[in-house]
């Protein structure tokens, strides 16, 4: 596993110029406006893009065969994409994080604590993100992949659609239902929310070992 | 070593049915053209791809439950599929060395010195007889047990074929356990190299021979078509019709120059073995 880490920073380096640039654009932004939290998201979210790009290196050239003889197991390869997911995810929200906190100080325009909730959803939507397109991008690999991610959200935007079309259709107020529904305390919401990630989470992973595990090369 | 029976894979149009064997210190050969099922042979070895039917162990381990411990053991070399390009020799070094508990970093960076593969160079930008060579060095750098080589050899020139065969020969003089599979559509790499020969014919292995006996004992009889009425089909293995006649290959060419002195001979290689064994019509004893 320590291995194909280190392949996958290797790999990383390769993108540096890339990476400068958007560190550039994400402490310009932070500088002018006013809401200091957004580069959290930005950042975190750009940056476990490269968990993708880098099964797209693995996969590019038929490079996935000899992958797989080396002494690794198929399971061990998805463990291991989790993990270097994570960790390019979090070491990239730490960063924004301390930006966000720096700016938001110096310019006094945000309470701290509300800077350290949204900064710690941005870490619950990050994992998210990664179990939901990992599995994706094993099953269908870099090209088809990003349309299959694409399709997904369309599908999703299409039934959140649907669901609202017949509401009225029955004469439903989704907004009243939301608004009624029992008011739970933050620390509550984050702590289901957060169970909840990790669920998915723990989910996706088996999701990927069982695709890649029926893969062939 | 390796032991393979019966391993079968279906693919539309393709069937693979492959029965092998790996002595301890043995070299062995799997020839056959392209498409024969040489690389789906070693796919299916390596667990690549799910076999369908039949059976391949590996040091007497059954490869569905082989572990990336087992693994450990074996040096490869797949003619489509290497390290990214994007990687350099640099790059790769941290990576082998906690890939595999034996990685030998000095033996390693030697072969790379003694080859002058550049250490900072992307491998895309690599001649293809530097990729292969790497290749190779990789997979012998770890103290393998087994290597398993599919065209290790392709598309190189003559010195730098030679070169490798070379690094494959101080592989085997190191310890007298070792062995190597390895596949080939050069015989002369084979010819020198190899202790005995498979060779794979439409999924099917139609020959296995050691390489000592191929060259000695086989033979291409050229001969016309009355002498071809009355000659002793006993020891014909497959025949072809040529515009003088017939070809013919025999695996007991002694036979046919003490007995048919008046017939033209010619010594047994690789090459015309797997042309006849390919394309002419084999003879039923």
């Amino acid at each position: 596993m320590k291995g194909l880490l280190i392949k996958d920073f290797k790999l990383l380096k390769n993108q540096k110029n890339f990476f400068i640039i958007l560190i550039a654009i994400a402490t310009g932004m932070s500088a002018y406006m006013e809401d200091v939290s957004f580069i959290i998201g930005y950042l975190t979210f750009i940056c476990s893009l490269f968990t993708l790009s880098s099964i797209s290196y693995d996969e590019f050239d038929n490079g996935y065969a000899f992958l797989f003889s080396l002494p690794i197991t198929r399971k061990g390869y998805v463990l291991e994409k989790y993990s270097f997911g994570l960790i390019i995810g979090i070491i990239s929200w730490l960063f924004a994080t301390t930006i966000a906190i720096i700016t938001g100080l110096m310019k006094d325009s945000i309470i701290l604590k509300d800077i350290l909730i949204i900064a710690l959803l941005e870490l619950l939507v990050l994992v998210i993100l990664l179990s939901v397109m990992l599995p994706f991008q094993l099953k269908f690999g870099g090209e088809k992949g990003r349309i299959a991610i694409i399709c997904a959200v369309g599908i999703v935007f299409v039934i959140a659609f649907v669901v609202v079309k017949i509401a009225g259709f029955f004469n439903i107020d989704l907004i009243k239902i939301f608004n009624n529904l029992p008011v739970i305390r933050m620390d509550m919401l984050i702590a289901i929310i957060t169970v909840i990630t990790i669920l998915l989470l723990l989910l996706s992973l088996k999701t990927s070992v069982y695709i890649i595990n029926k893969k062939e090369f | 070593m390796l032991k393979i029976k019966h391993l079968r894979k279906n693919y539309g149009n393709f069937s693979l049915d492959c029965s092998l064997e790996i002595a301890p210190g043995c070299v062995t050969g799997l020839i056959g053209q392209n498409g024969a099922g040489k690389s789906t042979t070693f796919k299916a070895i390596l667990g690549l791809i799910s076999i369908d039917d039949g059976t391949a162990s590996i040091f007497g381990k059954n490869i569905q439950e082989f572990s990336a411990k087992d693994k450990q053991d074996l040096g490869i070399v797949l003619s489509d599929s290497g390290f990214s390009g994007y990687l350099t020799v640099n790059d790769i070094i941290p990576i082998l060395d906690n890939l595999y508990e034996n990685f030998d970093k000095a033996f390693f960076m030697e072969q790379l010195q003694k080859f002058q593969l550049p250490f900072k160079k992307k491998i895309k930008e690599f001649s293809t007889g530097m990729k292969a060579k790497l290749k190779v060095i990789i997979a012998v750098s770890h103290n393998a047990k087994l290597l398993i080589l599919d065209e290790p050899t392709s598309g190189l020139d003559v010195i730098a074929r030679d070169e490798l065969l070379e690094i494959l020969r101080d592989f085997m003089e190191k310890d007298e356990e070792r062995s190597i599979l390895v596949s080939s559509h050069i015989s002369s790499d084979l010819e020198t190299l190899c202790d005995d020969i498979y060779m794979i014919h439409n999924g099917k292995i139609i020959m296995h021979e050691d390489t000592d006996v191929l060259l000695s004992d086989y033979g291409l009889l050229k001969i016309d078509t009355e002498q071809y009425k009355n000659l002793d089909k006993q020891y014909i293995l497959c025949y072809k019709k040529e515009s003088y006649g017939y070809s013919c290959l025999t695996n007991q060419k002694q036979y046919y120059m003490e007995n048919y002195p008046g017939i033209a001979v010619e010594k047994g290689n690789i090459d015309e073995v797997i042309t006849m064994m390919a394309r002419g019509t084999q003879c039923i004893n």
